[in-house]
């Protein structure tokens, strides 16, 4: 399967304080990858980095062949590089429709239209992408009442409204309930079987990642360990030792 | 133009931003602080120059008046910022950023008419104090000798903040709570009188600037609306908070105006407003590092 | 409130409603005396002033404090033309909008590559410089007194005149910019004000956007300032002067600013209130301020804003939703959180979701406030 996503030794560091040191990874087509690693390992900011928030100062991050590490986040975006935060970033004062509908009109090249009511535009897509999500029955609520749980999937719902090739989640059921998790996964789990969305997400819950992952990626104070499949990276002894001694069995 | 004229110029120039820097840094140690910009810091200039009209002419005219009166007007105003700190602002501070800022806007309406009810329209004036008076001879030019004070008081008013903010232990706290006001409150200090102590050593300075300028100018109604605007657009290039960015962009403030008034007299406002432009447009976050 | 969603607003459908109210406006000066048709003319340009601003400051959440440069602009732009180039008023009214806009570029593409405080100080800089211009050059521009007693052409003359053509512009105005709002545009700028991180890696360019965005408000102001030169037939520095600018924020924020009427609402009040008042008092700054002051402690979210709570609550009372929008938001500890703004909000820390980025290639610089 081909690779969507290569990270070659990226660096960044803030003000001297190296956040990345020599992280890699590789993503292919139509899997589900995750990153693990204890706090302050640097997944956020590597995320950021893949995703346009920041640049590196050193490495490489190639997506479909093409090197994108200068790249602005929008134009990464526009590459197919889809996002979500791990606080839930949304449209807090627009509605739940209209939330999904600016990353649509956005994809469609249409957010700077001046002139024709926003209504007319992307609707249907926008609809079947809340189905999708299951956020349909909400579509009037303005998205700043939502419950936590409801928000970050709203936040998924915007980031399919790219039409992304890769979506990349950071902490995608962080503060959720365990109802409200199961189904997080099992969207996830859809997204990526039924439209071969390349799904790739960091998570401190690894009852969550041991079930979704297909590749796993550990990383440690800013360096990547590992990356395998999940029983490999299970067993692999520096894992075990800075960060599953506690958790895994 | 000869050089007389043109230390003469310089020697005005620095003696006016020393003004500068004494207002400017009280706006940028609230600003600092409490991060909020102050739009009525302008008005407490003016009232305090007003306040030192008052005491001066209450006095009548001996010697002492005119130094009763630079001593007393800063304490009037930072009382009257206090109470309006206390009373009204502390209760926005959870609120968004620019409800705050547009409430200093209203309290400068407020001031500005009840500067007027109280003084009325005309403009006033103030002379120094005797010992101030007239002009000594330096280097063969005749330089007032208020405005050698003047450049006396600034480096004074620096030193004094510095000891304030580095040496004592309420002045540390003060720029703890600057940079990190949650931390402050987490080691049990309590975060509203380190606000009010630094808004109340603001309105001081504003004050002191007000009173210190009154002799060397006419006292107007229109004086908040001009000097805010120079004393924010000095805070935002010499770096938000900052008291040394404060004292650079009075200097290049100050020395631009006079450069101004001895190339082209005519536009010589234009020279700052033009300097403030070109170091915002290379230096969008200002010449020295933002406190925050 | 104004989203995207299938619009439920149905007093816009009405064209018979319009019609009727549009009647209403231009047959004002038939039946009302003069003082009342300055009033109405005055009360137009205004709003259609503070619904420019609204347009970045509402619906785009930049922190535009300099705003009246804009129409200072667009009234010198019409007056220079006609008195000191001698062209055709017509050619002026056009120039005025177009002075603006190209202004609000140049002004703009320096104030978007900053954040909310060094926005609007950059804004207050550059255009405290074009005051200083104005207010010295005396030759061109008449320095501190302005200029006076413009020449107009024959049918604005006459005060009735005048309305009708500043009644006509400013409706077709506020209907340019209603569509705008409306338009995905719009959609996008209310987007980019709630998290221009979000829209960053949705694809959209911020930057771009928000510079558009003041182009199209300097443009409208620079039309508001075409129309009160067309009142008034003078101009004078201080609209250029930022104090100006700041009474048209608060016009805003009386009114409502997350609502289209609003601004309009809000300046009808303040011109009212201050012709009013200034018949009795010469202290209506002392007034304004105690209103200002007073809005901010029991009615943020303004006239309009209260006003479409109250009407939101009486319409949901029955089915037990909560009342939506950002006035019930804005009292309870969550809105902090929810407006987005948690870096701009002296309370909060920085925001957590990111680190400090010093510089990077395209993402806005959210964290710093």
């Amino acid at each position: 399967m081909a690779e969507l996503l290569r990270v070659e030794d990226v660096h960044k560091a803030f003000d001297g304080f190296p956040a990345v040191r020599g992280a890699h990874l590789s993503v292919e087509a139509g899997r589900v990858v995750a990153v693990i690693g204890p706090n302050g390992a640097g997944k956020t900011t590597l995320f950021n980095l893949i995703t346009g928030v920041l640049t590196p100062d050193r490495g490489r991050i190639v997506f479909a062949g093409e090197e994108i590490g200068r790249l602005p986040a929008h134009l990464r975006c526009r590459r197919g590089l889809g996002r979500t935060f791990q606080l839930a970033t949304i449209f807090p004062r627009l509605t739940v429709f209209a939330n999904v509908q600016v990353a649509v009109l956005a994809r469609q090249g249409r957010s700077r239209e001046l002139l024709r009511p926003a209504a007319r535009f992307g609707v249907e897509e926008t609809r079947a992408i809340l189905e999708v999500t299951g956020l349909l029955s909400r579509a009037d609520e303005v998205a700043g009442t939502l419950s936590h749980g409801d928000q970050r999937i709203l936040e998924i719902a915007i980031a399919l409204g790219s039409r992304p090739r890769l979506l990349v989640l950071d902490e995608p059921t962080a503060g959720m309930s365990p109802e409200e998790t199961a189904a997080t996964i099992g969207l996830i789990g859809r997204l990526a079987r039924e439209s071969g969305l390349t799904v790739l997400f960091c998570e401190h819950d690894m009852d969550v990642v041991f079930s979704v992952a297909e590749s796993i990626m550990v990383m440690r104070q800013g360096r990547t360990i590992v990356q395998d499949a999940p029983e490999a990276v299970r067993r692999h002894p520096e894992v075990q030792e800075a960060y599953l001694g506690a958790a895994g069995a | 133009m000869d050089l007389t004229a043109v230390t003469s110029q310089l020697l005005v120039g620095l003696s006016r931003a020393m003004i500068l820097f004494i207002v400017t840094a009280g706006l940028s140690f609230v600003l600092g602080v409490l991060r909020v910009p102050n739009v009525f810091h302008g008005s407490l200039y003016m009232l305090g120059a007003f306040v030192a009209w008052t005491v001066a002419a209450r006095l009548g005219e001996g010697p002492g008046s005119l130094w009763a009166a630079l001593l007393l007007a800063p304490l009037v105003v930072a009382a009257v910022g206090l109470v309006i700190e206390r009373t009204l602002l502390a209760r926005l501070y959870q609120r968004e950023h620019l409800m705050l800022i547009l409430f200093t806007f209203g309290v400068m309406l407020v001031l500005n008419d009840l500067v007027k009810l109280t003084w009325g329209p005309d403009y006033r004036s103030v002379v120094p104090p005797p010992a101030l008076q007239g002009a000594v001879v330096v280097a063969g030019v005749a330089v007032p000798r208020y405005n050698l004070f003047l450049l006396a008081v600034g480096p004074v008013v620096a030193a004094a903040l510095w000891l304030f903010t580095h040496r004592t232990r309420v002045g540390k706290i003060a720029r703890a709570a600057a940079v990190d006001r949650e931390m402050v409150a987490v080691l049990g200090i309590d975060v509203s009188r380190v606000f009010a102590l630094a808004f109340l050593v603001g309105c001081y300075l504003a004050g002191l600037g007000g009173a210190l300028v009154a002799p060397t100018t006419s006292i107007t109604l229109g004086m908040d609306h001009t000097i805010i605007i120079e004393a924010f657009l000095i805070v935002t290039i010499g770096g938000l908070g900052n008291i040394w960015g404060a004292l650079v962009g009075s200097l290049l403030f100050g020395i631009t105006q006079s450069v101004g008034l001895l190339v082209w007299p005519q536009f010589a406002i234009v020279f700052p407003y033009l300097a403030v432009v070109l170091v915002l447009l290379v230096r969008p976050t200002g010449l020295l590092r933002s406190v925050w | 409130m104004v989203t995207v969603a299938p619009p439920r607003a149905p007093a816009v459908r009405r064209p018979a409603a319009w019609l009727v109210a549009a009647a209403v406006v231009l047959a004002a000066p038939a039946v009302l005396p003069p003082f009342y048709v300055y009033l109405g003319a005055l009360v137009l340009v205004m709003g259609l002033l503070a619904a420019s601003l609204n347009l970045v400051l509402g619906y785009g959440g930049l922190y535009q404090f300099h705003h009246g440069v804009f129409y200072g602009v667009g009234a010198y732009a019409l007056a220079l033309t006609i008195t000191r180039l001698g062209w055709p008023a017509w050619v002026g009214i056009l120039l005025g909008p177009l002075a603006a806009a190209a202004a609000g570029w140049a002004i703009g593409v320096f104030c978007v590559r900053l954040t909310r405080l060094y926005f609007g100080m950059l804004q207050i800089s550059l255009g405290s410089l074009l005051w200083a211009v104005a207010l010295r050059w005396y030759p061109v521009t008449g320095g501190d007194n302005g200029i006076h007693g413009i020449p107009l052409p024959a049918p604005l003359q006459t005060l009735s005149g005048a309305y009708v053509f500043i009644a006509v512009t400013a409706g077709l105005a506020f209907g340019a910019l209603w569509c705008i709002v409306r338009s995905p545009f719009g959609a996008t700028l209310q987007a980019i004000r709630d998290n221009p991180q979000r829209c960053q890696v949705v694809g959209i360019d911020v930057r771009a956007h928000q510079l558009l965005a003041i182009v199209l408000a300097a443009g409208f102001a620079g039309l508001a300032g075409v129309l009160y030169v067309v009142l008034e037939r003078s101009v004078f520095p201080t609209m250029l002067f930022w104090v100006l600018s700041l009474e048209i924020f608060v016009m805003c924020l009386l009114g409502g600013w997350f609502t289209f009427s609003g601004p309009l609402v809000g300046a009808a009040l303040i011109v009212v209130l201050r012709a009013f008042a200034g018949r009795h008092t010469e202290y209506w700054t002392l007034i304004l301020g105690t209103i200002l002051i007073l809005l901010i402690f029991f009615m943020p979210e303004g006239v309009m804003g209260f006003v479409g709570e109250r009407l939101r609550a009486h319409g949901r009372g029955a089915v037990g939703r909560r009342s939506a929008g950002p006035a019930a938001g804005r009292g309870t500890p969550a809105a902090v959180v929810a407006e987005g703004d948690g870096a701009a909000d002296p309370g909060a820390g920085r925001e957590a979701a990111t680190p400090p980025a010093a510089d990077d290639a395209g993402g806005t610089e959210v964290a710093r406030g």
